[in-house]
C-alpha cells in the first residue's frame, strides 16, 4: 500500500496507535525509572584493612578510608577512630598522638583526651582478623 | 472517542517529553553527608566553587545546612535557598542562635569558652546601650546615664553587672525631636545595623561583622565573601569606628573628610592623638575578645568592660606586667593560637596576661626580660620593653592613654 493509498481514516489509525504506543514506552520507562531509583547508598562500615600478617609490631597504620589508625602491639590490634569525639572533624596523627585541626584538641597515642575541647576519648572500634587471614575494621 | 483518545494521548506525550526536557537541565546531584548532621545534602552541586570558611568549619563536617539552613535536597536554586537562615549571612543576630548555636558551638558555657552568642548579643557594639543612655540622659528623657534600652530587648538573667535586661529603644515612642533624630540618623553602627552606603561602611552584620573581612578582601557592597576568621584586620574595625563622627547638633553622622591612604592616616581621625604602637599594631592586638564582645552580661557604657591600658603591655615605672607561664594544656591561650596560628605557642612558654587574666598569647616574654608581640592580623613582629628601669617620665597613679600620648603621641 502506498502513502497515497492511505486512507485519512487509516492515517488517524495509525497516528493514534504509533501515540499510544509512544506513551506506553514512556511511561514503561517511567515506571521502570521509578522503582530503580535508589536512596543514599548506606555508608560503609566493614572495611577490609588488608592481611594481618602484613602489620608489624609497634607500627601505626592509617586507613584513610575510616578514617582510622591500626595499632599492631604483640598483644594484637587496636583501631581508633580518627573521627574527633568534639565535632567530628578527622584529627591528625602526631608523634606525640593525635590533634585536632579544627578546634585544637590533642589525644595521646591511646586516644585519651589531653587537652580539650574534646570530653570523650577517641573511639575504639572493633577489629577482626578472618580465616582469610585479613583484618576488618568496623566502625558501628 | 478515538479522536478523544489520541488528543489525550498527544498531551501525554507533549507532557512526558516536556518533563523529560526538564529533567535533562536539571544539574547531576553533588552528595554530601557531613558528619556531624549525617543527612546528605546536595548543595555543592551547584557550590562546589566556594572555598571553605574556615579551619574550624570543614565542609566535609559541618556541610552548609546545619549553618545556613536551605532544603538540602533541593536542585532548583530558588527552592533550595527559600529556607536560607538570615539570607546569605546566617550569622545576623535574628538568626544567630539557630545558625550558630548549640552547646558544642557558640552556646556554650563561657567555662568551655564557647559562650560566644551570649557575650557577642550582650555586647556594647550589639545593644549600642550607652549611646542610647548618653542620648536619652542628654535630652532629659531619664534621670542618669544607666542603661535602660537597647537596639533589640536583650536579657541577661545571670547579669553579673546588675543590669538583668534592656527594653527595645523605640525612637517613634519619644517626643524630643533630637532623640528621633538620633533614632532616624544616628544608629548605624551597631551589629545589628545594616551599614552606611559606600565602600568604607561596608561590612555584613552580626558576628559576620567582624569576623568577615570585607576591607580586607577590596569587596566592594552586595559582595558575598565566605571567610570566617579571628585575624581581624584595623580595616573592618574601621567601617565603623573613625569613618567619621556623629555631630550631636545636627544628629546626624559626618564622614571623615580626609581620603588615607596608608596606615598611619587612615587609622585614626585627624584629630586624635595616638602612640606608635596603637596604628601600627592592629585594634584586636590591644582590645582582647572580652573587650570587643563583652563578657556575656549586660553594661551601661564600653568604658565599664574596657580595660585594657598601656600599662596591661608595658608596666609601669614600678610594676612589671602580668605574665604566665602556661602550664595548663587547656589554657584559652592554646585555643587563641590554634584559630590564628601567627605564633607557635608550646607548653612552659610565659606570654603577657591582662589585669583580669585574658591571655594576650599572641605576646611572649623572651630571656632577656624583654617582650614581643606578633601582630595578629599582619603577623609583624614588634619588640618592646618594661616602662619598669627605663628613663620613662610617668607618674605611676596616671594610666590613662592620654598621660602617656603627652609624651609618646605620633607626629603625622
Amino acid at each position: 500500500m502506498s502513502a497515497s493509498d492511505l486512507s485519512r481514516r487509516d492515517f488517524l489509525k495509525l497516528t493514534r496507535n504509533i501515540l499510544l504506543a509512544a506513551c506506553g514506552v514512556l511511561g514503561l520507562g517511567g515506571l521502570v525509572r521509578f522503582l530503580d531509583t535508589r536512596t543514599q547508598p548506606d555508608p560503609q562500615t566493614d572495611f577490609d584493612a588488608g592481611p594481618a600478617d602484613s602489620f608489624a609490631d609497634g607500627s601505626r597504620t592509617l586507613l584513610s578510608q575510616v578514617p582510622a589508625v591500626v595499632i599492631k602491639t604483640a598483644q594484637g590490634f587496636t583501631a581508633l577512630s580518627l573521627v574527633c569525639t568534639h565535632l567530628g572533624c578527622t584529627v591528625q596523627i602526631k608523634p606525640e598522638g593525635f590533634t585536632c585541626p579544627c578546634h585544637g584538641s590533642h589525644f595521646d597515642p591511646q586516644g585519651i583526651v589531653t587537652r580539650g575541647p574534646a570530653g570523650k576519648p577517641l573511639t575504639v572500634l572493633r577489629t577482626e582478623v578472618t580465616p582469610d587471614g585479613r583484618l576488618h575494621v568496623y566502625t558501628v | 472517542m478515538r479522536r478523544l483518545i489520541v488528543i489525550a494521548s498527544a498531551l501525554l506525550l507533549l507532557t512526558l517529553l516536556g518533563i523529560a526536557w526538564w529533567e535533562s537541565r536539571l544539574p547531576r546531584p553533588v552528595a554530601l553527608t557531613p558528619t556531624l548532621t549525617g543527612q546528605v545534602e546536595y548543595c555543592l552541586t551547584c557550590h562546589a566553587d566556594i572555598a571553605q570558611i574556615s579551619n574550624s568549619h570543614p565542609v566535609q563536617t559541618f556541610g552548609c545546612v546545619l549553618c545556613h539552613g536551605g532544603e538540602p535536597l533541593a536542585l532548583d536554586a530558588t527552592l533550595a535557598h527559600s529556607t536560607l537562615r538570615g539570607g546569605s549571612n546566617p550569622s545576623d543576630f535574628s538568626v544567630v542562635q539557630e545558625s550558630c548555636g548549640g552547646d558544642k558551638c557558640h552556646s556554650g558555657t563561657p567555662t568551655s569558652y564557647s559562650d560566644h552568642i551570649q557575650r557577642a548579643t550582650t555586647s556594647i557594639q550589639a545593644t549600642y546601650a550607652g549611646a542610647i543612655a548618653s542620648i536619652l540622659y542628654t535630652y532629659g528623657a531619664q534621670p542618669d546615664l544607666s542603661a535602660r534600652y537597647a537596639v533589640s530587648a536583650v536579657q541577661d538573667p545571670l547579669s553579673t553587672s546588675g543590669i538583668t535586661s534592656l527594653e527595645t529603644f523605640d525612637p517613634s515612642l519619644q517626643t524630643n525631636p533630637f532623640i528621633k533624630l538620633f533614632g532616624q540618623d544616628c544608629l548605624n553602627c551597631h551589629l545589628e545595623a545594616q551599614p552606611l552606603d559606600g565602600q568604607a561602611y561596608t561590612r555584613f552584620t552580626g558576628c559576620a561583622a567582624c569576623h568577615t573581612p570585607t576591607q580586607a578582601a577590596g569587596v566592594a557592597s552586595n559582595t558575598q565573601i565566605h571567610k570566617l576568621t579571628t585575624a581581624i584586620p584595623y580595616t573592618q574595625c574601621n567601617t565603623c569606628h573613625n569613618r567619621g563622627n556623629y555631630d550631636l547638633r545636627a544628629m546626624t553622622f559626618v564622614p571623615r573628610q580626609d581620603t588615607p591612604t596608608d596606615r598611619l592616616h587612615n587609622y585614626y581621625q585627624p584629630i586624635a592623638q595616638f602612640t606608635t604602637c596603637e596604628y601600627m599594631l592592629d585594634c584586636i592586638d590591644c582590645h582582647t575578645r572580652t573587650e570587643a564582645m563583652g563578657n556575656g552580661s549586660l553594661y551601661s557604657n564600653k568604658l565599664d568592660i574596657q580595660y585594657i591600658q598601656c600599662k596591661t603591655c608595658h608596666g609601669t615605672l614600678t610594676e612589671l606586667p602580668q605574665t604566665r607561664t602556661l602550664s595548663d594544656p587547656n589554657d584559652l591561650a592554646f585555643r587563641l593560637a590554634l584559630l590564628n596560628p601567627v605564633v607557635d605557642l608550646k607548653l612552659g612558654d610565659t606570654i603577657l596576661v591582662t589585669e583580669k587574666g585574658e591571655p594576650l598569647w599572641n605576646t611572649r616574654v623572651l630571656a632577656d626580660g624583654t617582650y614581643q608581640l606578633v601582630g595578629e592580623a599582619t603577623g609583624q613582629v614588634f619588640n618592646f620593653k618594661p616602662v619598669k628601669g627605663s628613663g620613662c617620665l610617668q607618674d605611676p597613679n596616671e594610666q590613662s592613654s592620654a598621660a602617656c600620648h603627652n609624651c609618646h603621641s605620633v607626629v603625622r
